[in-house]
């Protein structure tokens, strides 16, 4: 397959190197929703995008420090894209997301035991003779390099543990035009912060019999609350300005707005990974949810943004038509 | 047709037949005055198949065979039902295996002698159903003819393997497995998205006769050791093989002939399946795997 370096050939355009690639697939996996996902290289490190139908948008955020090595050569993709202007150059390419995530998880043992958090001595590679020694049990926190070398040629993936090797190609696509729910474009109304914990609870209390799942911030009591309306009835929860429950309290705009339940629930493993989450809407009504995972190198960010079911807007022009 | 025997090693005869639980259904057993043979198939032309033999003077003691045919005796049963009854022979002070009738269908019935607390003793019997075949249709079932295999190498802990091709299954249907005579084995799986070569190295290449050539034939050449001889099977057959173990054995040779199979061998010692060397005098069988190169 393309792509191929060979020594003394034309630089690499990207290339990273991980110690532990369990951090990464943790990461994947909160947007692993999708079999495709777009995903921008930049000196910056790696941002990795889904989007279902042109409603929601997740984001994985990989920052060059997760990585024990990244290198992003700017200048070649430059060239390759000559027509970027002075935007800080990035690459963009759609691979099989789903693809990506099994084969860093080639070496996790048997499927099953892949949630357990067993972990190898050191994060070195142990290269024993296999065939002869001690219990070659591969336990998933192999090593990785990734590269690639621009449209056209394969995503590569190389895993090593305990001197097995596994190097996987996968095609990569032109990215798709990506769905227009830019959040930035309409000031912030409301934000607040909370302890992942509590809306973790919340979330669980949610009636997946519902078609949409409420939400209302307000500058009054109740501040915040989660409501659904399903086949048995409704659910409401409340909460409190309380700093140790809510944190950063901002609100503008009074408003109440709804999302589909089942699209809002895609972010469950990344509410369960993160020790907190922000919570943002803007004045068309989208809603932002920042999860703050806290990885080996400072924090990591995965977002959620949706589009409302109805926005308040147009509700008000359909009763004047 | 008569076969009776004081089975002495019945942890060895459970560990047997444990090995192909997850092969198939039903098994052969073949019983001659030195040998008990085990065979599975799983598909004549396309499937996996197990040929296993081990030594009687292994397993039985006072063992006594006879039929018209050889003294040899072939008979079709169900892998489950063995199964259960060599369990329940664990640890017991006396037991017995015999062909017998029960309710004029033949069995092979293990009778099982326990000690109580109070010290009598207490009889069990166990009886497995089975099929008695013919000469004829015994002799239509065949071991695979396979050529010379070009390379021979110790497999890898038969658990990584394993572990890496349950995740990899879901990415194709066949696998190419391939080995060199520089102890490394490859498996490569691909669709249109993906391909996934996995690397074992460090392991032990057996030396093996340089093949005779034939008189005025024209020989193909080895190739060099580095160099690779590739077997593309089925996915779900290697999946198979590498199932059948419940405590993965070490000694495992594998063998490939390119474009006709991928053949595995287990040693089997008295004392179970580690032994320390293919020459072992301990060696009292083997299992030999046959997984045909895909057609196409």
């Amino acid at each position: 397959m393309a792509g191929d370096d060979a020594a003394g050939a034309a630089p690499a355009l990207f290339s990273a190197r991980l110690n532990n690639i369990r951090p990464l697939v943790n990461m994947l996996r909160t947007i692993g929703f999708r079999p495709r996902a777009t995903c921008a290289i930049s000196s910056s490190g790696l941002v990795f995008t889904v989007e279902e139908a042109q409603s929601i948008v997740a984001q994985a955020y990989l920052r060059t420090d997760l990585f024990a090595a990244f290198s992003y050569n700017a200048a070649l993709a430059r060239e390759q894209s000559p027509d970027a202007g002075d935007e800080e150059p990035t690459t963009y390419v759609a691979l099989p997301l789903d693809n990506l995530i099994e084969c860093m998880m080639l070496f996790y043992g048997p499927s099953g035991s892949s949630g357990s958090s067993s972990s190898n001595t050191g994060g070195g590679i142990q290269s024993a003779a296999l065939g002869g020694g001690g219990a070659a049990d591969l336990r998933g926190a192999s090593t990785a390099h990734i590269a690639f070398n621009g449209l056209g040629s394969d995503f590569e993936l190389m895993l090593e543990e305990r001197g097995v090797i596994s190097v996987c190609r996968m095609a990569t696509f032109l990215p798709e035009a990506a769905a227009d729910l830019d959040f930035s474009r309409s000031p912030v109304v409301q934000q607040l912060i909370i302890r992942s914990e509590w809306l973790r609870d919340a979330f669980s209390e949610l009636d997946p019999t519902s078609e949409a799942v409420g939400i209302a911030i307000s500058s009054t009591a109740p501040y915040f609350r989660v409501s659904t309306m399903g086949d048995s009835g409704s659910t409401e929860m409340t909460y409190s300005k309380d700093e140790r429950v809510l944190d950063s309290f901002f609100c503008s705009e009074e408003q109440e707005n709804r999302y589909k339940l089942s699209l809002v629930l895609r972010c469950r493993l990344a509410l369960a990974l993160s020790d907190k989450t922000k919570i943002r809407i803007n004045q068309r009504g989208f809603l932002s949810l920042q999860f703050m995972i806290p990885t080996d190198a400072d924090v990591s960010f995965v977002n959620f943004l949706y589009a409302p079911l109805v926005h308040a807007d147009e509700l008000q022009q359909q009763q004047y038509q | 047709m008569r076969f009776r025997a004081l089975v002495t090693n019945a942890n060895l005869l459970l560990r047997v037949v444990q090995s192909i639980d997850k092969l198939a259904k039903s098994a052969i057993l073949k019983l001659t005055p030195e040998k008990l043979h085990i065979i599975v198939i799983t598909d004549v032309d396309s499937g996996l198949q197990l040929w296993s033999d081990v030594a009687v003077n292994a397993l039985f003691g006072d063992y006594r065979i006879e039929s018209a045919h050889g003294n040899e005796i072939y008979l079709e049963f169900s892998i489950e039902n063995l199964q259960r009854a060599l369990r329940s022979a664990q640890g017991a002070l006396r037991t017995t295996l015999k062909l017998t009738k029960k309710q004029g269908l033949p069995v092979l019935s293990l009778v099982i002698v326990n000690q109580s607390g109070t010290g009598r003793e207490l009889t069990l019997s166990q009886d497995v159903p089975v099929r008695v075949l013919t000469p004829q249709q015994m002799d239509a079932i065949r071991e695979p003819l396979v050529p010379d295999s070009q390379v021979h190498i110790m497999m890898p802990p038969l658990n990584s393997v394993r572990s890496i091709a349950e995740r990899i299954k879901s990415m194709g249907d066949r696998v190419a497995v391939s080995a060199n005579g520089e102890g490394e084995v490859t498996l490569r799986v691909s669709n249109d998205l993906v391909e996934i070569t996995t690397f074992f190295r460090g392991l032990e290449n057996l030396a093996y006769d340089t093949q005779p050539q034939d008189a005025g034939g024209v020989a193909s050449p080895d190739r060099a050791p580095a160099e690779f001889y590739t077997a593309v099977v089925d996915m779900r057959n290697f999946l198979r093989f590498l199932q059948s173990y419940h405590v993965a054995p070490r000694n495992i040779v594998c063998c490939i002939i390119e474009h006709h199979a991928l053949v595995f061998y287990v040693y089997i010692g008295s004392a179970g399946y580690s032994v320390g060397a293919l020459n072992d005098q301990t060696t009292c069988g083997s299992l030999t795997y046959f997984i045909p190169v895909r057609q196409v």
